[in-house]
C-alpha cells in the first residue's frame, strides 16, 4: 500500500471513529419518542452506548484488577491489534487523539526549526507510564483512580457534562429568545429549535456539579497542543503508555535507509508521536502513534513501514526507572491515604446516595470509571459527580442530588448504561419488589409548612410514588400564630416503605433546603447503613 | 402585547367576521351561525357509556358516546386544530390507572381525524420527567401510530398569561399549546388524589399550567376551580375505564385499582366530575371543587337538570 493510501485510510478511520463517539455520547440519552413494547419490559437504550468503553483495554484490565469485572471481549481484540501492529488504536480510532490531532493538522502553534525541537523526544514522555503504573498498581491495592485520566472517560465526561450542557445554555437562551417573541414565524422558528436542539444538549439544561472545572480541565488539555503536538498522547495518556508497552514485540517496523536521507527535517515536522523517525535515530516504536506521516511526507524514500516477518523485538520502551518506582510507590501509597478521610471505614457522609443498584461501597470505587454515562443518561438530571462526598478516593463517582432531580420509582436507566458494573443492570420488577432502597427520608419539622402551623401542605405525599405510601399524614390540630386553632394534616415519613428516591424533596415547596430531605441511611447495599432491622 | 385570553387566530377571524356579519346581515345571521349555540346546550347532557360484555372494544364504546351526544362532528368541525389533555403526569403502566387510557386516547384520536381535525396535538405538561411519562403511559405508541403530534413540555412553551380567578389572580406560566386551538378536549382519567379527593376533568388543568405547581396545593379546590374556568374545554371525556381508589394521585399497587368500565361525557366540566365521583361511592357536594364550581357558574352537579343518556356495549 502505498503510504499516500495509508494516511488518508488513517484520516477517514480517524473521522468515522470520533462520529461515532459523538453519535453513541449524544444517544446515551431518554429519547422522547421512545415507548415500552411489552407490559414487563424495561427502557433501555437502542445504542450500545458503551461500546468505546468496552473497548479500552486500560478501562479493561483496571475493572479486571480491581473490581475483577471483566468488561467485554473487545478490548482483548485491541490489545491483540496492538501486539501486532502497534499503537494503530491511536493513530486510528482514539476520538481524543483524533480532537487533538484535528487541532495540531488545523493551526500548528509552531513552524520550521521550532516545530522540529518541539516534536523530538523528550523525558516527559515518561510521565505517562509513571500514570500507567500508578493506576494499574493502585488498582490492585485497593484503588481504581484510572477513570480520571483514562481518555474514553475523559472525554465522555468532558463532553457530556460540561460541553453540551455549557452550549445548551447559550442555545437556550437563543431559542427563549426567539420563543417569547410576538411574530408568529419568529415564535415557531424558537419551538423548532428547540425540538432540534433538546436531544442533542438536554431536555432542559442540565446542571452537574463540578461541570465547570472539567470543561476548563478540557480546554487546557486541548490548550496544550500549542506546546507540542498531540501533547496528551505523548506525555499524559495512561492507556497510550499502555499500547506502547505492548507494542513492542509488534510487527509493523520503520525502516529507515539513511544513505537516501537528506537531512530535511519533514518527517520530524510531521510526527505526531516524537517517535524520532528521521534516519540516524533509533524509531522508538511506544512512542509511535502509527499515523504514518512520516512515511507520508519523506521526499526521498528514506523511511519505509514494513511488516518484520522474522521473529524479534522492537526497541525496549523508554520508561526511567524514576517513572517505575515512582509509580508503584504512588500506586501503593495512595489507596493507604485515600482511606483516612474514614469515608470507608468509619462513616459515610448523608448525602453520599448511590444510584439503584449499585454494589457496595468498596466495590462501587474498584470499578467506577467515573465516565459520567449514568449521569448523562439519567432522565431527571439527578445524578451528579461527587466533589468531596465520596472521599478523595471518590471524586467524580456519581451521586444523587435531590434538589436537582429525583430517582424515577420505575427508571433503572444507569445501570443498564454502567460499562463495568459498578451499577448493576436490574431491572424496574426489581428494584420496586425488592425494594432496592438508595436511602430514606425524614422532615425537618421547623421547615414543614403544616408542622410550622403555616398552612396546608401535602406535597410529598402526593408524590410518594411506593404503594402503599411510604409518606402518610395524620389530621392535627395546631395552633396558628394569631392564637386560633387550625386543622392541618401532618406528613410522617414510614421508614420500612421507603425507598429514597428523593422525590419528596425535589418537589417540596420549601426551596434550597427543602423541609423533607434524603439521606444514604437505609441505603440497600450496605449493612453497615441499615437503619430498621 | 401579552396574550390575556386564550385566543386562536382562528378565533380572532370569527369573532371579527361576526362583527362584520352582525353590522351587515342584521341580528338574525348572527343567531343562525354556529357561535350562538350555547344558548341551546344550556339544558345541558350528560353521557355515561358502560362496557359491559367481556371484550368489548373500547373503541366502539368511545365512538358510541360520542354518537349518543350528537356525534364528534357537533365538538370538531374541518379544519380545527384540536388539543387533546390526557392526564399522562406520571411514568406509569397504565394497568395502574394513574394516567389516562391508552385505549380511549387513541379512539378520540381516531375521531377527531375522522372529523376532519387539521392537526391533532396531545399535550399533559407532566409532573414526572415526559419522556418517562409519554413511554410508560403509552401516549408515545398511540402518538406514533395515530400520527397525533405528542408536545413535549419544553420551557419555550410556556408563556406568562393573565389569568382572572378567586384564589389566581394574575400572571401564569401557561402550557401554550393547550390554549392555542381551535378545540380543546379535556380527557382525564378518574383516580384518588390525596388532598382533593379527586382528580377528574377539572383538577386535570393543574397539567395545564407551570410555574410553582405547589403553591396551586394550598388552596387547592379554589385553584382547581380558577384553571377550571381559564381553560375552558370543548368537551370533557373522563376515562373511568379503570378507576385508582386509594393511594392517588401517584398509586403503583394494582389492588389500588377498580375496573369500571365507564366512559363519562359532557360539556358541563361540574357535571361529568359529579358523575364520576358517584363511581367511587362518594357524593358529588362533599367534593370541594365541585361544590365550588357550581358556586362559580361553571355548571351544574344537579345531575336532574340535565338531559342524561346511558350507552351499554
Amino acid at each position: 500500500m502505498k503510504a499516500r493510501h495509508l494516511v488518508w485510510l488513517r484520516r477517514m478511520s480517524q473521522v468515522a471513529f470520533l462520529f461515532l463517539f459523538l453519535f453513541l455520547l449524544i444517544g446515551s440519552r431518554l429519547p422522547a419518542d421512545i415507548y415500552l413494547e411489552g407490559a414487563e419490559s424495561d427502557i433501555r437504550l437502542n445504542q450500545p452506548v458503551t461500546f468505546f468503553f468496552e473497548l479500552d483495554p486500560l478501562v479493561g484490565i483496571s475493572s479486571l484488577l480491581s473490581g475483577q469485572h471483566f468488561t467485554s471481549g473487545w478490548f482483548i481484540a485491541v490489545l491483540v491489534l496492538t501486539l501486532v501492529l502497534g499503537r494503530v488504536f491511536c493513530g486510528f480510532i482514539c476520538p481524543l487523539g483524533t480532537l487533538h490531532h484535528f487541532i495540531g493538522w488545523v493551526k500548528p502553534a509552531l513552524k520550521g526549526k521550532r516545530q522540529v525541537a518541539a516534536n523530538q523526544k523528550t523525558k516527559s514522555q515518561r510521565i505517562k507510564y509513571f500514570l500507567l503504573i500508578f493506576f494499574l498498581v493502585g488498582s490492585v491495592a485497593g484503588l481504581n483512580l484510572t477513570g480520571l485520566m483514562d481518555p474514553m472517560a475523559f472525554l465522555f465526561r468532558s463532553l457530556a457534562l460540561a460541553v453540551l450542557p455549557g452550549l445548551g445554555v447559550g442555545a437556550r437562551e437563543i431559542v427563549g429568545w426567539l420563543a417569547a417573541r410576538d411574530a408568529k414565524l419568529l415564535n415557531e422558528l424558537g419551538y423548532n429549535m428547540e425540538t432540534l436542539l433538546s436531544p442533542v444538549f438536554g431536555f432542559s439544561n442540565p446542571a452537574f456539579q463540578t461541570a465547570w472545572f472539567m470543561g476548563l480541565l478540557f480546554l487546557t488539555v486541548l490548550f496544550l497542543n500549542r506546546i507540542r503536538p498531540r501533547f496528551w498522547c505523548r506525555i499524559l495518556c495512561p492507556l497510550g503508555a499502555l499500547l506502547g508497552v505492548c507494542s513492542r514485540v509488534g510487527i509493523l517496523k520503520l525502516e529507515k535507509y539513511d544513505d537516501n536521507c537528506t537531512h530535511c527535517t519533514r518527517c520530524d515536522k510531521q510526527c505526531q508521536g516524537a517517535a524520532s523517525p528521521r534516519p540516524g535515530q533509533a524509531w522508538e516504536t511506544s512512542e509511535c502513534l502509527a499515523c504514518f506521516n512520516c512515511f507520508d511526507v519523506c521526499p526521498e524514500d528514506a523511511l519505509k513501514f514494513t511488516l518484520r516477518l522474522t521473529p524479534g523485538l522492537n526497541r525496549k520502551t523508554d520508561m526511567g526507572r524514576r517513572a517505575v518506582l515512582g509509580g508503584v510507590a504512588a500506586g501503593i501509597s495512595m489507596p493507604l491515604l485515600g482511606r483516612l478521610d474514614g469515608r470507608i471505614d468509619k462513616v459515610s457522609d448523608a448525602r453520599l446516595i448511590r444510584p439503584p443498584g449499585s454494589v457496595s461501597e468498596n466495590k462501587f470505587l474498584d470499578r467506577c470509571q467515573r465516565c459520567g454515562l449514568c449521569m448523562k443518561a439519567c432522565p431527571t438530571n439527578v445524578i451528579n459527580p461527587t466533589l468531596g462526598e465520596a472521599g478523595m478516593a471518590g471524586f467524580w463517582t456519581p451521586r444523587l442530588i435531590m434538589t436537582q432531580g429525583y430517582c424515577d420509582h420505575t427508571c433503572t436507566l444507569c445501570g443498564s448504561v454502567c460499562p463495568t458494573g459498578a451499577i448493576e443492570n436490574i431491572t424496574a420488577k426489581e428494584k420496586i419488589e425488592k425494594p432496592v432502597k438508595i436511602g430514606s427520608a425524614y422532615l425537618d419539622r421547623g421547615r414543614c409548612l403544616p408542622w410550622s402551623g403555616n398552612g396546608p401542605c401535602i406535597v410529598c405525599e402526593e408524590h410518594c410514588p411506593t404503594s402503599p405510601k411510604a409518606i402518610y399524614l395524620k389530621q392535627e390540630t395546631i395552633t396558628r400564630a394569631d392564637g386560633k386553632p387550625m386543622k392541618v394534616r401532618l406528613p410522617f415519613v414510614d421508614l420500612r416503605r421507603c425507598v429514597g428516591c428523593g422525590i419528596c424533596e425535589n418537589k417540596c415547596p420549601v426551596r434550597g433546603l427543602p423541609a423533607i430531605r434524603t439521606i444514604s441511611a437505609g441505603e440497600t447495599r450496605s449493612a453497615k447503613n441499615r437503619l430498621l432491622l | 402585547m401579552k396574550l390575556n385570553t386564550p385566543m386562536t387566530r382562528r378565533e380572532s377571524i370569527k369573532k371579527m367576521l361576526r362583527i362584520s356579519s352582525g353590522i351587515a346581515l342584521s341580528a338574525t345571521a348572527s343567531l343562525a351561525s354556529p357561535l350562538s349555540a350555547p344558548a341551546a346546550k344550556k339544558s345541558g347532557m350528560i353521557i355515561e357509556g358502560v362496557g359491559k360484555t367481556d371484550g368489548y372494544s373500547i373503541k366502539t364504546l368511545t365512538r358510541n358516546v360520542f354518537d349518543a351526544a350528537g356525534g364528534i362532528n357537533r365538538f370538531i368541525s374541518k379544519g380545527d386544530v384540536v388539543v387533546i389533555k390526557p392526564n399522562i403526569s406520571w411514568a406509569k403502566k397504565p394497568e395502574f390507572a394513574a394516567t389516562t387510557n391508552p385505549d380511549v386516547l387513541a379512539a378520540v384520536v381516531e375521531l377527531c381525524r375522522e372529523a376532519g381535525a387539521k392537526k391533532i396535538r396531545i399535550a399533559d405538561n407532566t409532573i414526572h420527567d415526559a419522556r418517562r411519562c409519554f413511554a410508560l403511559s403509552g401516549a408515545g405508541k398511540i402518538a406514533k401510530e395515530t400520527g397525533a403530534e405528542l408536545v413535549y413540555p419544553r420551557s419555550s412553551m410556556m408563556k406568562e398569561m393573565k389569568i382572572t380567578g378567586n384564589r389566581l389572580d394574575g400572571d401564569w406560566p401557561v402550557f401554550v399549546p393547550l390554549v392555542e386551538a381551535d378545540k380543546i378536549i379535556n380527557l382525564p382519567v378518574a383516580k384518588s388524589h390525596s388532598l382533593s379527593t379527586l382528580t377528574l376533568g377539572m383538577k386535570n388543568w393543574i397539567g395545564g399550567v407551570d410555574g410553582n405547581r405547589w403553591g396551586l396545593h394550598q388552596n387547592i379546590h379554589e385553584t382547581i376551580v380558577d384553571l377550571a374556568r381559564f381553560f375552558k374545554p370543548t368537551v370533557t371525556l373522563i376515562d373511568a375505564i379503570r378507576i385508582m381508589t386509594r393511594n392517588g394521585p401517584s398509586g403503583g399497587s394494582l389492588s389500588d385499582v377498580k375496573t369500571k368500565n365507564t366512559l363519562i361525557l359532557s360539556e358541563d366540566p361540574v357535571a361529568a366530575d359529579a358523575v364520576a365521583t358517584k363511581l367511587f361511592g362518594l357524593k358529588p357536594e362533599k367534593i370541594g371543587f365541585i361544590r365550588l364550581g357550581q358556586k362559580r357558574g361553571l355548571g351544574t352537579y344537579d345531575l336532574d337538570k340535565l338531559n342524561k343518556k346511558r350507552v351499554v356495549l
